[in-house]
């Protein structure tokens, strides 16, 4: 492969290093991502279960 | 006769009894009685020098040295302010060395590796701003806490007996506010410099209301709520409309008539006339009726009737397309303006609903429809919180007329979190209720509190212009550890932390009581907050503010109960109906406050966001890891069965409703669904009327909505994107993403 199809393909690739947006609510409102959740509310969102119906 | 002596940081400086002299001086006069003279003063000294002699002095041993001494000759309650004064020392240089460590935490690190940097999720602690408003923050409560508050108050919140919400702005302000947006348009308002007119077309109103928003956040601590969202924006509604109508009515007279624009205008100003009611959505029917009985220059029956129709049609398309837009811009604007000290969008509820006019309806529409649409790219609004007042026979079942539009917040709601669902019928919300009065329906503020009752005057249980003055919560769990499964004590102790915290809360209270008008430009000077209107700029806000509440607030009911009988609420009906016994004596303990005091004092389910980790920390370390109650990280939300426990949705709205009548100053019940039950609309609407059958105040539910920025897709993510099949961190071709785009308009373009 040379260096100018290399170059050519990594331009042509998008969202590397790119997660998902996981909006959750907090405490009745929401938050684009559990990122800037504390610690406590991080450990509460990652236990919550779901409820059937 | 002793030379030197030792100081704390191991310097070595000569002595001076001068210093002993003067600190039992100052205890002395912090005291009323054992009134000392020079000369006692000066034997007292002398005393303690003596008692050094021969000995290597450090500073401690010289207060012990005081104390023991005031002891011995029988000033009591002099050695008492002493030891007092002492122990307050020793608090304040530690907490200085704390708040000096937190200075260099909020300086230096990253807001994922800091958790004292993410304590409001909805400011990013690592802008410049964020840090400089946690700078001001951390400063304040230092300040507070060692030369505000009572020392036993300040104990019992350092130690994670209680916490003061908002303590960094005790000296200043209050909690949330219900702004009355008709009241506050009607003749325009100021935001400090300049007048804003009354606004003239449903895009002002739209852009004023965020204004408004604004401008009261900065003032206060707390959720911004607009109580009559839809009433309000109808209003705005009906002149843009009657505005477009004109405007297609000259328009149409011009082509179809070839009338000259001045002899259009001088028909369309007679016509105007002869209606004496503005043209509205209402009135299309009514206006063609009545032309056959017009007589107007320029234009006979059947010209005036087209003229008519053309505008009527044009003028509610134009409207609506107006109102959309006003709509969205609204939704941008409350998700991008940092405009709450510079750090943080305003945190903003609108209430609406039960606006059953064709221009509120037009309101709900659109507003539900912008949401849906999202923002720029597609993504989820985080504000404004939404909330639709579910009413039977307004909006609640087939045959209300605004049936549809509950069944499209459904919709909405399921795949955009928002709106909320409040519920009127509920009977401690019924109470109040007079149809078509949205004074009289309950709104909800913030992150779900609520003010509606009056004890301060039965007269005004309104909804406009009310707000909350502060909340504090108690260690609720703690006190169920200590009670070592003995309810009397648990009983005991509780009411005797009710006790001090009413005290805080007054203490508090009287402090908000000192401000003036000039203290709240906006909240107050511009008639914001429930009889401001009637104040001049240098008047006392005092009497005015006990329209607000004065709320006890708890977390960690299930945590409690186990700690009490060995179950929660969830799993056991001993423990529910344990449970909501204790809630209902706090509950009694407020109202019979209220009585004896004639202020609001309420019961709140409180949304802890901070506070979730902070009590149970303390707890670890003071108690150890108890299972079930101090081994995870958090504790339980008010009165929530356990998020981590399984549970029918059905069961769980049902355990939690009765306590949604016990907490009046708010509260909020969520159900978890997974994505597929979304899917599944029906299912959807009827969880949110089993809530209504339960008496619930106010509820939510939680779907997980996730969203891949690479190609748009908004719904359920698992580990693979369902849309172009990358995982997170994965890149994806930039021809896929073009060929998906033909099958998807919101792939972003690259």
């Amino acid at each position: 492969m040379t260096s100018k199809n290399t170059m050519a393909q990594h331009e042509r690739e998008i969202g590397a290093q790119v997660g998902f947006e996981r909006i959750r609510r907090i405490t009745g409102y929401l938050v684009g991502t559990t990122d800037r959740f504390n610690n406590a509310k991080r450990a509460e969102e990652s236990d919550r279960v779901k409820h059937g119906i | 006769m002793i030379q030197k002596i030792t100081k704390r940081n191991g310097q070595t400086v000569p002595f001076d009894s001068v210093k002993i002299l003067n600190a039992i001086s100052k205890a002395n006069k912090a005291v009323e009685d054992e009134k000392m003279t020079t000369t006692d003063l000066l034997f007292l000294t002398e005393k303690v020098c003596d008692r050094l002699e021969g000995e290597g002095c450090t500073v401690e041993q010289v207060q012990d040295k005081v104390e023991d001494v005031l002891i011995h000759y029988d000033y009591k309650r002099t050695a008492k302010a002493y030891i007092l004064y002492r122990n307050e020392h020793t608090k304040i240089r530690n907490s200085q060395a704390d708040l000096m460590d937190i200075y260099k935490k909020l300086t230096y690190s990253d807001a994922k590796d800091e958790d004292i940097k993410r304590e409001n999720a909805n400011i990013d602690g690592d802008t410049a701003m964020g840090t400089m408003l946690k700078y001001g923050s951390e400063g304040s409560k230092y300040f507070i806490n060692n030369y505000v508050l009572p020392k036993d108050i300040a104990a019992a919140h350092m130690n994670g007996d209680i916490h003061i919400h908002d303590m960094d702005f005790y000296m200043l302000t209050e909690t949330c506010c219900q702004i009355d947006l008709i009241r506050l348009f009607k003749d325009g308002f100021s935001t400090g410099h300049g007048h804003l007119r009354e606004p003239n077309s449903i895009r002002s109103y739209a852009a004023l209301a965020c204004i408004a928003i604004q401008a009261n956040q900065n003032e206060m601590h707390g959720g911004q709520s607009i109580p009559n969202f839809d009433y309000a924006m109808a209003i705005g509604v009906a002149k843009t409309y009657a505005k477009e109508y004109w405007k297609s009515f000259m328009t149409y007279l011009r082509i179809s008539e070839h009338m000259s624009k001045a002899d259009a205008q001088k028909t369309a100003d007679q016509f105007q006339k002869a209606l004496k009611e503005k043209p509205s959505l209402r009135n299309t029917e009514w206006v063609e009726e009545i032309i056959s009985t017009l007589d107007i220059q320029g234009a006979d029956h059947d010209v005036l009737k087209a003229a008519h129709r053309f505008s009527a049609e044009n003028a509610a398309e134009q409207t609506d397309r107006e109102t959309y837009q006003a709509m969205e811009a609204l939704v941008h604007n409350l998700n991008t303006m940092n405009s709450r000290a510079g750090a943080q969008v305003p945190f903003s509820s609108l209430n609406y609903g039960t606006d059953t006019s064709p221009e509120g309806r037009m309101v709900i529409r659109n507003l539900l429809t912008a949401t849906e649409a999202g923002l720029g790219g597609g993504e989820t609004p985080i504000f404004p919180v939404q909330i639709f007042k579910v009413k039977d026979g307004v909006n609640y079942k087939e045959g209300d007329p605004n049936y549809d539009l509950f069944r499209m917040a459904v919709k909405t709601s399921a795949q955009r979190l928002f709106p909320n669902f409040s519920f009127l019928d509920a009977p401690f919300n019924l109470q109040y209720y007079k149809e078509g009065d949205y004074n009289t329906e309950v709104a909800y503020m913030g992150c779900r509190t609520r003010v509606m009752g009056n004890v301060h005057d039965r007269t005004r249980e309104v909804t406009c212009g009310r707000g909350n003055l502060s909340f504090t919560s108690i260690n609720l769990p703690r006190l169920g550890i200590e009670a070592h499964g003995d309810i009397d004590q648990f009983y005991k102790k509780l009411d005797e932390m009710i006790d001090l915290v009413i005290r805080q809360l007054l203490h508090r209270f009287k402090i908000q009581c000192t401000k003036k008008v000039r203290n709240y430009p906006f909240l107050m000077g511009q008639g914001i907050w429930i009889d401001s209107e009637d104040l001049d700029i240098d008047d006392s806000v005092a009497e005015i503010l006990k329209h607000g509440t004065l709320s006890i607030g708890f977390i960690g009911l299930a945590e409690t109960l186990k700690a009490l009988i060995g179950k929660h609420h969830g799993e056991s009906e001993e423990a529910q109906k344990l449970g909501l016994e204790i809630i209902g004596h706090m509950r009694k303990r407020m109202d019979d406050e209220s009585e004896k005091t004639g202020l609001n004092f309420t019961l709140l389910a409180t949304p802890a966001e901070g506070l979730s980790g902070r009590f149970v920390r303390f707890d670890q370390k003071k108690y150890g890891k108890i299972q079930g109650i101090t081994d995870r990280e958090y504790y339980t939300n008010s009165f929530h069965v356990p998020v981590y426990y399984p549970i029918k949705a059905y069961k769980k709205i049902e355990l939690e409703a009765p306590y949604h009548a016990l907490t009046n100053a708010g509260h909020i019940s969520y159900v978890e669904l997974d994505g597929d039950t979304c899917k599944n609309l029906e299912a959807f609407e009827r969880i949110i009327k089993f809530m209504k059958e339960q008496g619930i105040g106010y509820g939510s539910i939680n779907h997980p909505v996730d969203r891949d920025p690479v190609c748009g897709y908004t719904g359920v993510i698992g580990e693979v994107c369902p849309r172009c099949g990358r995982r997170e961190g994965e890149a994806v071709s930039i021809e896929k993403l073009r060929e998906l785009r033909k099958k998807y308009p919101d792939v972003p373009v690259y």
